[in-house]
């Protein structure tokens, strides 16, 4: 009961990272449906770019939680530039191209960010400092939580629910429910498209910086291509919820996360990414719109 | 059928591929042979891809499951390799109709993540060493080189030869596909599947069918691929590899011959020759394959049919 306990909350804390760059690729495929391939290097970068600004802070600011929040604020404006520049440059001059030439697209850009990582960073892995966040361990009825653990939980859901929010309340979020619904539709009725995809492509970045910035700070090692693994699974986590749909991305990515913890914990590791993968195919086959998705009819 | 300006295209290209083994040193050799490999999956692939409509992105697991049969057949059963040919062409076909039977009806996208995830799940499963036969994450060494009539085809050139024979073989299969009344139905299939059905053709028979082909023509360029290297491993036919061939007819020109082996010139080759330039080459092809796409969306070389007038065509 306890290992089963453990690797549920280490699920639940991976998990919702997957979740949180689960949430850049469904927004993303919601405006566009468009696979956004380069979205899982962005996260890499973002690991990047805040160990970058990490290692500049801690020698001048003495206070370790204004170290992490100032990184993550950064992180989060320098990774937007990012989306927003991608958009731009390899997604809007093919808008009206056929569908598969903006995928190609968005594995060029994959591509593109993956390798000018490891040019100015080198192909080894970088380590984040330990301790950034003080190593406590609370010892919950046998079970064993961090801080970090905890930190990880607790702004990934504070995050899902301001999201939320913003999606079903607010005139922003009901524009770019419209404008994923039918984009002509929305143009007409006054929304101003291009301006509703950049905020998504700002939304999606900045929770995919706090996703990688997680990753950084949780397992420490960082790599050049790490976005290719991290991202294909939060890809497999938004499918499972089904594409397109918000909550569907966060709960996929939780269900997602607590499945690979059970497979490591008392299957096998090697096996743990090839079962995941499984999951995925006998979901497309059996389910293909996702948990959450709606059926769909064929559009003739 | 050709006109003349393709005959002589088509004429200069094959008396160039029979030249060039004699005047390449070994190294450019040994790549143009993988040129001629690639050229051959990257258009099996553009059967699915291009003229069926199917974005497929697990091909290499047909080709590594060619190139598999013969390496496991050859070191563990010692059975020459010309014998293992068959296998090689019938185990990928059979794969291929069996993985996309039940998900040859997805749209598009769900299509492609499914077969991500097929290739994913083949690529675990042989560094997991299944069977204790794929030879786990370093695969499978010392294949032997073929022997026909007694002489041993070890040599550079004679593997050359094979690919550039396998070539001429998928040229000579895909142009028949073109004007038969298969590759009309796969084209109006890709054009409207639904029209298509109301019409009669049953899309998913056509469909099944392209799979089953495809892959069959990536096994056989499986068996000269593990003749090449005498080597088989995981990471040659793992998702990236996918990735690069649908590259390569995307960039190329989907059902277009003429693009996928521009396509393959220039995302395998084109590489090769940047080599001294080591890790930037590819910061550059990310670009590249932006801006081609921005420029050429339908590819470098996009696949002309008949004489239909400009205004039938959607923008």
């Amino acid at each position: 009961m306890d290992i089963f306990l453990q690797q549920l909350v280490n699920g639940l804390t991976i998990g919702s990272i997957y979740a949180l760059v689960a949430l850049g690729y469904t927004m993303v495929y919601g405006v566009l449906k468009l696979i956004n391939f380069a979205h899982g290097d962005l996260v890499a970068l973002s690991a990047y770019i805040g160990l970058v600004i990490m290692m500049q802070l801690i020698g001048v600011v003495s206070s370790k939680a204004v170290i992490i929040v100032a990184v993550f604020i950064f992180t989060a404006i320098i990774i937007s530039i990012f989306g927003v520049l991608l958009e731009r440059m390899a997604y809007r001059p093919l808008r009206k191209a056929p569908r598969l030439s903006a995928v190609v697209s968005a594995l060029g850009a994959s591509l593109l960010i993956e390798n000018g990582i490891m040019l100015i960073w080198g192909p080894m892995p970088k380590i984040f400092p330990a301790s950034i966040v003080p190593n406590i361990n609370w010892n919950v009825g046998g079970v064993y939580i961090s801080l970090m653990q905890l930190l990880v939980l607790v702004i990934s859901l504070i995050l899902m629910i301001v999201l939320y929010f913003f999606v079903n309340q607010t005139k922003l979020g009901a524009a770019m429910r419209a404008s994923a619904i039918d984009q002509d539709a929305a143009r007409l009725m006054g929304i101003n498209v291009d301006k509703i995809i950049m905020t998504t492509f700002i939304i999606g970045s900045s929770l995919g910086s706090v996703g990688g910035l997680f990753i950084g700070m949780y397992y420490r090692g960082i790599y050049f291509n790490m976005g290719w693994i991290y991202g294909l699974n939060a890809f497999v986590a938004a499918i499972i919820g089904g594409i397109g749909n918000i909550p569907g991305a966060m709960l996929g990515g939780m269900l997602l996360g607590v499945f690979n913890a059970f497979i490591s914990g008392y299957l096998s590791s090697s096996w743990a990414l090839a079962l995941t993968y499984v999951l995925l195919i006998v979901i497309m086959i059996f389910r293909p719109t996702g948990i959450l998705g709606e059926r769909v009819a064929e559009k003739v | 059928m050709m006109n003349n300006k393709q005959k002589i295209l088509y004429g200069a290209f094959f008396l160039t591929l029979l030249v060039l083994p004699f005047v390449l040193n070994s190294r450019w050799e040994s790549v143009a042979t993988t040129f001629l490999i690639y050229s051959a999956v990257a258009l099996s692939q553009d059967i699915v891809l291009g003229r069926a409509g199917m974005f497929d992105m697990g091909h290499a697991i047909f080709f590594g499951l060619g190139a598999y049969s013969t390496a496991i057949l050859n070191t563990v059963y010692g059975v020459p390799i010309l014998l293992t040919i068959p296998v090689a062409i019938i185990l990928p076909l059979v794969f291929g109709i069996v993985l996309a039977a039940p998900i040859v009806h997805l749209r598009g996208d769900y299509l492609l993540v499914t077969t991500i995830g097929f290739n994913i799940v083949f690529t675990q499963a042989l560094k997991n060493n299944v069977f204790g036969l794929t030879g786990g994450p370093n695969g499978i060494f010392g294949i032997a080189a073929p022997s026909l009539f007694g002489y041993s085809l070890s040599s550079q050139t004679a593997i050359y030869f094979m690919a550039f024979f396998l070539l001429l073989l998928t040229l000579f299969i895909i142009r028949n596909l073109e004007t038969s009344k298969i590759g009309r139905a796969l084209h109006y299939i890709n054009e409207d599947s639904l029209a298509s059905e109301c019409v009669g053709i049953n899309t998913r028979f056509y469909r099944l069918y392209s799979f089953g082909l495809s892959a069959a023509i990536a096994g056989l360029a499986g068996v000269v691929f593990a003749v090449q290297f005498s080597a088989v491993s995981p990471e040659a036919f793992n998702f990236m590899q996918s990735v690069l061939f649908f590259t390569i007819v995307l960039v190329g020109g989907p059902s277009s011959i003429e693009g996928v082996l521009l396509g393959t010139f220039f995302m395998f080759v084109l590489p090769e020759m940047f080599r001294q330039f080591a890790e930037a080459r590819y910061l550059v092809f990310g670009i590249a394959m932006i801006l081609i796409m921005i420029w050429r969306p339908r590819g470098i070389w996009p696949a002309k049919f008949g004489r239909i007038p400009k205004y039938f065509f959607k923008d």
